[in-house]
């Protein structure tokens, strides 16, 4: 049953990269196109272009823990977290401590939250967001491998890379901006636990919000 | 961002609306709100509130082409609308009950939510002091995210104004039948149990719908009621037979999601004449170790009391007459060593059970269609018994002797041989009862052989142990041994007697390899039969000789009985039987194919399926099926009688038995005419194993 829907994965995967992706997503490894995230495992390794134009892997912040969101500024869901700061909020916390923090758009081009390089960065200024690189996937690669179903979605992956996290930013599924307050941030408990070599006590969470527009 | 500024302006215009509604909201009806995307109002199943009365309202959404709302589990993205009530002091409401949902799959992504048109059913109730003629008004706050490929989260105010009468409201014309046409979409309890099975990949689900005609169904599809068990965007494998619905699904994303029952709603579609029907049932699957508990209690219960029937059987009644007769010897020598004769009787039966069962389930496992009864499909091994009985017979008759446990009476039993003989015809008996299924058994075994092994020869023991129960007992309570007649020179008669059926069994097991296997097989076996005979002479004669000859003998002996047993393969070389000319007499050979045709054309059809080694079916054939009565009874309905003969090995009727819950034969079906459009009236009768002219008689009347 998961053989057919795993090979099909790996096969859109592989397509995508060959018909697409050209030199902006780089092969980095066999394992990846075939083996969707899974916490507990060792994150699958990725390249994206980020606003800068430069290509940005996984693998270069080995050693480092990394925080993967997926966005689409046009979301309610996400506009619920960057117009109560509660995401710039977390990135600045995060990063201080020396968390890598990629903010990621898998919006295909003509789709709601599909940006240009300078309005992205647009958005991280106006927005006051800290993020340490917004990366572009319009082929919708990296975030199939992850399973991102929505924005926000979110991973944490810790130092030895493997994945620790991968849900909801928060345990308040609504759009509602009056729920960030009172909201358990399951992101800011698992950087924690992480950061302090613990296991994570809610690893998987199911993750809210408007679904990640893909080609 | 121009999006955005359309989408102020329509919601400028969709607040513009909502307060002139909520102006124009009067009497007893609904004031309707919302956005250019889905308008909300609430509508009452009733003109009027009763004091102290639960009454249906439901939250109505009318929604925009292209756009949904969500159900209570969204699915993979989105969220299920949601109502803050404002109710009059003393109200209460319920929950949703929500209506089962669509799917909408955006990208790998799958939503279940509404389109169009969705009224959500809620429960108030009223409290007791309310005063007839005055009014009251529910209101709240609903709010909900409707999505196309954007989502968009929005809320409106919602209220309902109805008068408080006394006595009963009367239905609302435009509310009672929205209201009634959502209840019917909320799923019903499901009328069968569930299970489930996960792997690492994989959770199936197993809904016990017996009886549904699978090629009705034209859908099938499981919603979790919570994200995590299984994987919501995955294609979901349904099968539907006879014994009911399996799906199989990828799993989802939270291991512990399969450690607890998985909620949620099966939706089936049917075709009907009149069009198709969705059907949704609420479901609770347990974890299949959990449940099958008490199915693996009651299969236990059910398999030892068809061994205990097992001792009446035509097949074991001549071996456990012996073994009684062993009793009435052993009643002379101590209570100790009965019990222990009792006790290696067990054991045998126990052993061979184990031994057969353990052969089944391997097989079975590596994927082979047989089931029980499946080594008397094997012509070498009907050869190989009809020789051990015919053997067993010679010794009755006086051919020869083993050791002294059957001769010798009055004589001291304290001999070890007498124990292995006491373990040896255990052992027989369980083989010996193979062809025979009593009442009871054939659901016990159709369950085991669907467990995993340890369970499967769990319920096989305890058919064993119902086995060597009574013969059990009687060694082990001194009190019961008083019962038997005293022995005496009559138990040497009745020995000889006795050896009498044994040899009608080896007559019939020739029959049954002329059946399997045709003449070149009975010429072999009978040969073998004349070499057993030889060698049981010889051993007489031999153990009487000096020893030099003695040694030579035994020697002959053996070689006899391996000139005997490799007489056995040749019988299992001749070429198998034409199926058609098989079934013989009146009835016609079965197949799926002629089975569906048969149907197809409105007929009623009698399944029989049987073998030539199940003695069952075949005294169920003379007394039952064969009789003037059920013959004439057949003729009036035209019922067309298929033969399936599961002689030999034969995977469709297996395959056939399996969607019945059995893995042995008999099998009676009784299938009526199907009429159009009564899923129920396609499912076969089942009758008892153990068939009675009456019984057959009046389920042909039934149709």
């Amino acid at each position: 049953m998961s053989e057919p829907s795993l090979s099909r994965r790996a096969f859109l995967a592989s397509t995508g990269l060959a018909a697409f992706a050209g030199p902006s997503l780089a092969r980095t490894g066999s394992a990846w196109a075939a083996t969707a995230a899974k916490v507990g495992t060792p994150a699958p390794a990725f390249s994206a272009v980020a606003t800068t134009g430069k290509t940005v892997s996984l693998a270069d912040h080995a050693g480092k823990i990394v925080v993967l969101e997926w966005t689409n500024h046009e979301c309610p869901y996400v506009r619920k977290h960057y117009e109560t700061s509660n995401m710039q909020a977390l990135q600045k916390e995060a990063t201080a401590q020396g968390v890598i923090w990629l903010s990621i758009i898998s919006s295909a081009p003509n789709e709601q939250g599909y940006v240009s390089a300078s309005q992205a960065d647009d958005l991280t200024k106006t927005r006051g967001a800290a993020p340490t690189a917004v990366l572009f996937d319009p082929t919708g690669v990296v975030g199939k491998m992850y399973g991102a179903t929505n924005t926000p979605h979110m991973y944490v992956i810790d130092k030895a890379g493997v994945l620790q996290y991968a849900g909801a930013i928060d345990d308040k599924p609504t759009s509602r901006k009056s729920d960030v307050p009172g909201a358990q941030n399951y992101v800011r408990v698992a950087l924690a636990s992480v950061a302090a070599g613990q296991p994570v006590k809610t690893p998987i969470t199911r993750a809210y919000g408007c679904t990640v527009k893909y080609a | 961002m121009g999006t955005m500024g359309r989408m102020s302006r329509l919601l400028a215009i969709a607040l513009l609306a909502i307060c002139l509604m909520a102006a124009s909201a009067g009497d007893g009806a609904a004031a309707w709100s919302g956005s250019p995307r889905v308008t909300v109002e609430l509508v009452s199943e009733r003109d009027g509130v009763a004091p102290g009365k639960t009454f249906w309202i439901g939250l109505r959404q009318t929604i925009a082409p292209g756009w949904h709302t969500y159900w209570s589990n969204p699915g993979d993205s989105g969220e299920p609308p949601q109502i803050d009530w404002t109710l009059p002091t003393g109200f209460t409401a319920s929950d949703i009950s929500w209506p089962n949902p669509e799917r909408i799959r955006l990208g790998p992504a799958m939503s279940y939510g509404y389109s169009n048109e969705v009224v959500l059913p809620i429960q108030l109730t009223a409290p007791a002091n309310l005063v007839p003629g005055t009014q009251v008004t529910v209101a709240g706050r609903a709010s909900w995210l409707v999505c196309e490929k954007e989502c968009i989260p929005e809320e409106a105010p919602v209220s309902l104004s109805l008068p408080v009468v006394a006595g009963e409201p009367g239905l609302h014309p435009t509310g009672a039948p929205l209201i009634a046409r959502a209840r019917q979409a909320v799923p019903s309890p499901s009328p069968w149990p569930a299970t489930f099975t996960a792997t690492p990949e994989t959770v199936t689900f197993a809904v016990a719908a017996r009886g549904l005609v699978p090629d009705r169904i034209s859908e099938v599809w499981f919603y979790p009621a919570r994200w995590g068990a299984i994987d919501h965007a995955a294609a979901q494998q349904a099968r539907v037979d006879a014994r009911g619905i399996t799906v199989e699904v990828a799993r989802g994303q939270l291991p512990e999601a399969t450690a607890a029952p998985i909620e949620g709603v099966l939706v089936l579609t049917e075709r009907l004449d009149g069009g198709v029907v969705r059907q949704a049932f609420a479901l609770r699957a347990a974890p299949a170790a959990a449940t099958s508990g008490l199915a693996l209690l009651r299969s236990v219960a059910l398999a030892l009391a068809g061994g205990i029937l097992l001792n009446l059987m035509p097949c074991v009644l001549p071996i456990l007459s012996v073994k009684a007769l062993g009793l009435i010897q052993h009643a002379a020598g101590s209570a100790r060593a009965m019990r222990r004769h009792g006790l290696a009787y067990s054991a045998g039966v126990l052993g061979s059970f184990a031994v057969v069962a353990g052969t089944l389930l391997a097989l079975r496992a590596g994927g082979e269609r047989i089931g029980w009864g499946f080594q008397l499909q094997s012509p070498l091994f009907v050869t190989l018994l009809a020789y051990l009985l015919f053997a067993m017979a010679l010794a009755l008759s006086g051919v020869f002797v083993i050791g002294a446990r059957l001769s010798g009476v009055g004589q001291s039993l304290a001999a070890r041989s007498g124990y292995g003989g006491s373990f040896f015809t255990g052992a027989l008996a369980a083989v010996a009862a193979t062809p025979c299924t009593a009442p009871f058994m054939g659901a016990a075994v159709g369950f085991a052989v669907t467990q995993p092994w340890t369970t499967g020869l769990l319920v096989f023991e305890a058919l064993g142990l119902g086995l060597a129960l009574p013969y059990l007992l009687l060694t082990l309570i001194p009190t019961w041994q008083r019962f038997l007649p005293r022995p005496g020179a009559w138990m040497k008669r009745l020995e000889e007697l006795l050896a009498f059926p044994l040899y009608a069994s080896v007559a019939w097991l020739v029959w049954v390899l002329s059946q399997q296997a045709g003449p070149t097989a009975v010429a072999a076996a009978l040969g073998g039969l004349v070499l057993i005979g030889l060698a049981a002479w010889l051993f007489r004669i031999s153990r009487h000789a000096r020893a030099t000859w003695r040694g030579a003998g035994l020697t002959a002996v053996a070689a006899l009985v391996v000139g005997a047993v490799a007489l056995g393969p040749l019988a299992g070389t001749a070429p198998a039987r034409d199926p058609a000319q098989a079934a013989g007499g009146r009835a016609e050979a079965f197949s799926p194919r002629r089975l569906a045709e048969l149907r197809a054309q409105g007929r009623p059809v009698f399944v029989n399926v049987t073998a030539a080694w199940c003695i069952t079916c075949l005294v169920n054939e003379r007394v039952a099926l064969r009789s003037d009565a059920v013959t004439e009874a057949f003729a009036r309905k035209g019922v067309v009688v298929l033969k399936a003969d599961w002689t030999s090995r034969d995977a469709g009727i297996a395959e056939m038995l399996g969607s019945f819950g059995r893995s042995g034969v008999p099998l009676y079906l009784l299938y009526a005419p199907a009429l159009s459009g009564r899923a129920a009236a396609s499912a076969p009768a089942v009758l008892p194993q153990i068939l009675t002219e009456g019984a057959v008689i009046d389920a042909v009347n039934r149709i």
